[in-house]
């Protein structure tokens, strides 16, 4: 190394400079890690005189750019850039080096404000997208779980028989799978869903059955003593479940379904998987068109913001659901 | 059916098996309109089951329930019997009142909701209608200033106030009272003996079981005493709780609670 050192140091001593040798030694102590040496050596290309090839003045300054940057050293890499651009002001090599630097430079909320400005529209496209999955699948899942719950303690054999079973399979298989079967597997049946109605189907029948497994525990959960006070008053079963037992499960059931429903917020990222562009798809996009790490970072935002919205009305609705137990 | 002189209710053989147990042993019974049947025993004696029987939350394995002249409850297919339609056994319970031990007070809507509840649901009352009933009963159990409240706000003895007017709410041909001082603390129970003593002396024809022995001494027409699903002794209340009662184990009995 010491010899080699000295061989480059006699470099300059040469009349005629020999380029390709010079550019060979500075790779090999790059390769050696001696980045240091390698700057030096490129540092002895002179400039250019009038009329003279340019070539490698130029490809010595821009190489010693680059393992500025790589060394952390950003102000010399412009420096080294700059003077390049004083003999070849329109090299764009140089120009669009000194411009990634220059934003390397700047303070980052700069950047982040910029990036963001520009990938917000399409994340709200998608933000939107996600929320709407978000409010079908609230809206049907309630319902599909209050019908397994209630054929689940039927005492009619079938029934029950066949709720164990919804239950008991999507409660045992990936969601993922689920929304492969029904988006991908069922068109070999002769049903073709569009991806919107795939995901729904999907996410609800998920979802149905374990709030059917949650309902089911929380009427359980009832004092016997209101079903026979309300069969004592002359209801029906269904009248007793419709206006005393069912109403009291409401505030047992805020909690274990709140988490659901964040849960379901996050899961509703799994249909990107099926053609469905929402907001973890059109991160993804972003990410993978910019190399952006932004982009990502803005869907983390946006699925905290609606999971908060959603705890916040969550703990309302409990409050409220049990209003009556307040002393 | 109106015969002065028939029953409004008559048990025949009423027989309940819990596994091996036999909790109530084929019991006989007639209570006519307008009695007071008080029913006292030795907890597990079978007086809870007999009584919840007489509205079908306890389903007997033998005997029948003839309520006003006909046979309820129960229907015979392939030489089994088996619960009626539901919409029968609803059409019974709407004619009987129960008043629980533990109240059984729908905690979600108010004392004027839970009173209104049968009107409104069960006999499909205008709303305007069922809150006037309901009003009507919360003055005659004196809770009328309590109405807007819920449940959890009242003491016991309201609880069981508001219980016995939601039974009331539905005009009830008999009242079933399930242990209604039971699970009151001692200074509650006088409100509730009160308001059922009401009751009483408008008419109402009721079963009470009970170890309360005010109900026995004050309200009885008869007192039955039972004991392993039988009736062990029965008479007025006079005749009961006389000294020159023989019987050993209704002396026993009686000596714990006097």
């Amino acid at each position: 190394m010491a010899l080699l050192f000295l061989w480059a140091l006699s470099g300059p001593c040469l009349a005629a400079i020999d380029y390709d040798g010079l550019f060979r030694q500075s790779s090999d102590l790059m390769a050696q890690g001696d980045l240091g040496g390698a700057l030096d050596l490129l540092g002895k290309v002179p400039p250019p005189a009038a009329g003279e090839e340019a070539g490698a003045f130029v490809s010595s300054r821009m190489q010693a750019a680059r393992i500025l940057a790589a060394q952390k050293e950003p102000d010399k890499a412009v420096a080294a850039c700059r003077e390049v651009l004083k003999l070849f002001p329109d090299n764009s090599e140089a120009r669009n080096f000194v411009a990634a630097l220059e934003q390397q430079l700047k303070p980052g909320w700069h950047t982040v404000l910029s990036d963001t400005l520009r990938f917000l529209p399409s994340l709200a496209k998608g933000a939107l997208m996600t929320l709407l999955l978000v409010l079908c699948t609230m809206l049907v899942s309630p319902l599909g779980g209050l019908l397994i719950a209630l054929g689940r303690i039927s005492t009619v054999r079938p029934v029950s028989g066949f709720c164990w079973f919804i239950i008991w399979f999507f409660r045992g298989t990936p969601l993922l799978l689920q929304l492969f079967f029904i988006y991908y597997g069922l068109p070999s049946l002769g049903i073709t869903l569009a991806p919107f109605t795939a995901a729904v189907i999907g996410l609800g029948l998920n979802y149905s059955a374990y709030l059917g497994e949650i309902i089911r525990g929380a009427i359980q959960s009832i004092d016997h003593g209101q079903m026979e006070a309300a069969k004592a008053i002359g209801m029906t079963y269904g009248q007793a479940m419709r206006r005393v037992i069912v109403p009291q499960t409401y505030k047992r059931l805020m909690p274990p379904v709140g988490n659901e429903f964040i849960a379901l917020i996050k899961d509703t990222a799994l249909v990107s998987t099926i053609a469905m562009v929402e907001l973890m798809r059109a991160a993804d996009q972003l990410f993978n068109t910019y190399f952006n790490i932004t982009a990502l970072a803005l869907a983390a935002v946006i699925y905290l913001v609606l999971t908060t919205i959603f705890t916040f009305i969550f703990e309302k609705i409990e409050y409220r659901a049990g209003i009556y137990e307040q002393r | 059916m109106n015969s002065a002189d028939q029953p409004l209710l008559k048990l025949k053989n009423i027989t309940k098996r819990f596994k091996s147990l036999t909790a109530v042993n084929g019991i006989n019974l007639e209570v006519s309109a307008g009695e007071k049947l008080v029913i006292i025993g030795p907890s597990g004696s079978g007086k809870s089951t007999l009584l919840r029987a007489i509205n079908l939350l306890e389903e007997i394995e033998e005997g029948a329930i003839i309520f006003e002249g006909r046979e309820v409850g129960y229907v015979m297919s392939k030489g089994k019997r088996h619960l009626g339609h539901p919409r029968a056994i609803s059409a019974l319970r709407a004619e009987i009142g129960m008043v629980f031990q533990h109240f059984h007070l729908f905690p979600h809507m108010t004392v004027l909701g839970n009173v209104m509840e049968g009107p409104l649901t069960v006999q499909g009352k205008s709303a305007d209608e069922a809150r006037s009933i309901a009003t009507d009963m919360l003055v005659k159990v004196g809770l009328s200033d309590k109405r807007d409240v819920f449940p959890a706000t009242l003491s016991g003895g309201q609880k069981q106030r508001v219980a016995i007017a939601r039974a009331l709410a539905m005009r009830p041909k008999l009242m079933l009272f399930d242990e209604p001082t039971s699970a009151l603390d001692p200074e509650l129970v006088g409100e509730v003996f009160d308001t059922i003593h009401t009751l009483a002396d408008e008419g109402m024809t009721m079963i009470i079981v009970t170890h309360h022995m005010g109900f026995a001494r004050e309200l009885a027409d008869r007192v039955i005493f039972m004991e392993s699903g039988n009736f062990l002794a029965q008479g007025t209340p006079e005749e009961l709780f006389s000294a020159g009662q023989d019987n050993e184990r209704i002396r026993g009995f009686l000596n714990r609670l006097l």
